[in-house]
């Protein structure tokens, strides 16, 4: 049952991803197994929920990736990009990431998300465990990330 | 016929985002105002007259259905319609949104014939920007 729950949870989150980054932001994942991780990222944004389930969402970013976010999305030259932009691409994409995925394990249930917060710095406490998802990706402009808390 | 279009997000970026999506679409804006939240976008509606609202729902200070809700009370800004965009597209918060006044619901990500294609819908405009269907010679009254 654990397991039914663990991959339909890191299932759901892969589609959301996909589609949040596809749509947004031009960018195409291609999913790395938990040998290939690498720890190597340099930002996060995260994101709480609450409603038939609580807990939170954090998108792990490496300087790179967020640099295409922001290009593709809002057509800018690699020069032009602040670390405001930066900020507001990541929390974005949290946002979108975070509500495609509830809405796509229970679309009759609303829930309520917290604001979006984004820290700069290498980001900590990566470990996944009990409850909580831990999910990377790979792109041509570096990798992604995502860790999934779910409260029960 | 050109309109006046507010847009109400707390990201700078989606601003820049939709309104780039907007005018890429061919849809006729004459002017394109700003909020980060619901509060600011009553602010600007206080000195400006815009013809359509597009709001977020997840602000900081007002957010998208506390906006709906004080539009509502106003006998001339419930008349504006407002399309919401966001991330929460559950039945409940559709419905919600509705129930506030909503005249349309895109679910953030979107594709940009999306946002056309509500924009168009809800302001009951053709593809040239004009009210209405065909419309006759007949109907042309020249001075």
């Amino acid at each position: 049952m654990m397991k039914e729950n663990m991959e339909r949870i890191e299932k759901t989150m892969t589609s959301s991803i996909f589609e949040v980054f596809e749509k947004m932001f031009y960018i195409f994942l291609e999913p790395l197994d938990a040998g290939s991780r690498c720890d190597e990222y340099d930002m996060e944004a995260a994101i709480g929920f609450d409603g038939t389930m609580s807990g939170n969402v954090r998108v792990l970013l490496s300087r790179e990736i967020v640099m295409a976010m922001v290009q593709n999305m809002l057509g800018l030259r690699g020069d032009e990009i602040t670390v405001q932009e930066m900020e507001d691409c990541s929390k974005e994409a949290v946002n979108m990431v975070c509500g495609n995925f509830l809405g796509r394990l229970d679309n009759r249930e609303a829930f309520n998300l917290s604001l979006p917060t984004f820290k700069e710095g290498r980001p900590r406490g990566l470990e996944s465990g009990k409850d909580i998802y831990r999910m990377d990706f790979d792109s041509d402009y570096g990798n992604m990330g995502v860790i999934v808390r779910i409260q029960p | 016929m050109s309109f006046n279009v507010l847009i109400v997000d707390d990201s700078r970026a989606m601003r820049a985002v939709i309104k780039k999506t907007i005018s890429m679409s061919g849809f006729k804006m004459d002017q394109c105002l700003e909020a980060g939240n619901g509060r600011e976008a009553l602010d600007v509606l206080a000195r400006d007259w815009v013809d359509i609202i597009i709001s977020d729902i997840n602000m900081p200070e007002m957010n998208g259905l506390e906006f709906l809700g004080e539009l509502k009370k106003d006998s001339l800004l419930k008349a504006i319609p407002v399309i919401v965009i966001s991330t929460e597209g559950s039945e409940r918060h559709v419905q919600d949104a509705y129930d506030l006044g909503a005249r349309g619901f895109i679910k953030k990500p979107f594709l940009p014939e999306e946002i056309k294609k509500v924009l168009y819908e809800v302001l009951g405009v053709n593809d040239e920007g004009e009210y209405g269907e065909d419309r006759e010679d007949d109907d042309v009254i020249d001075f």
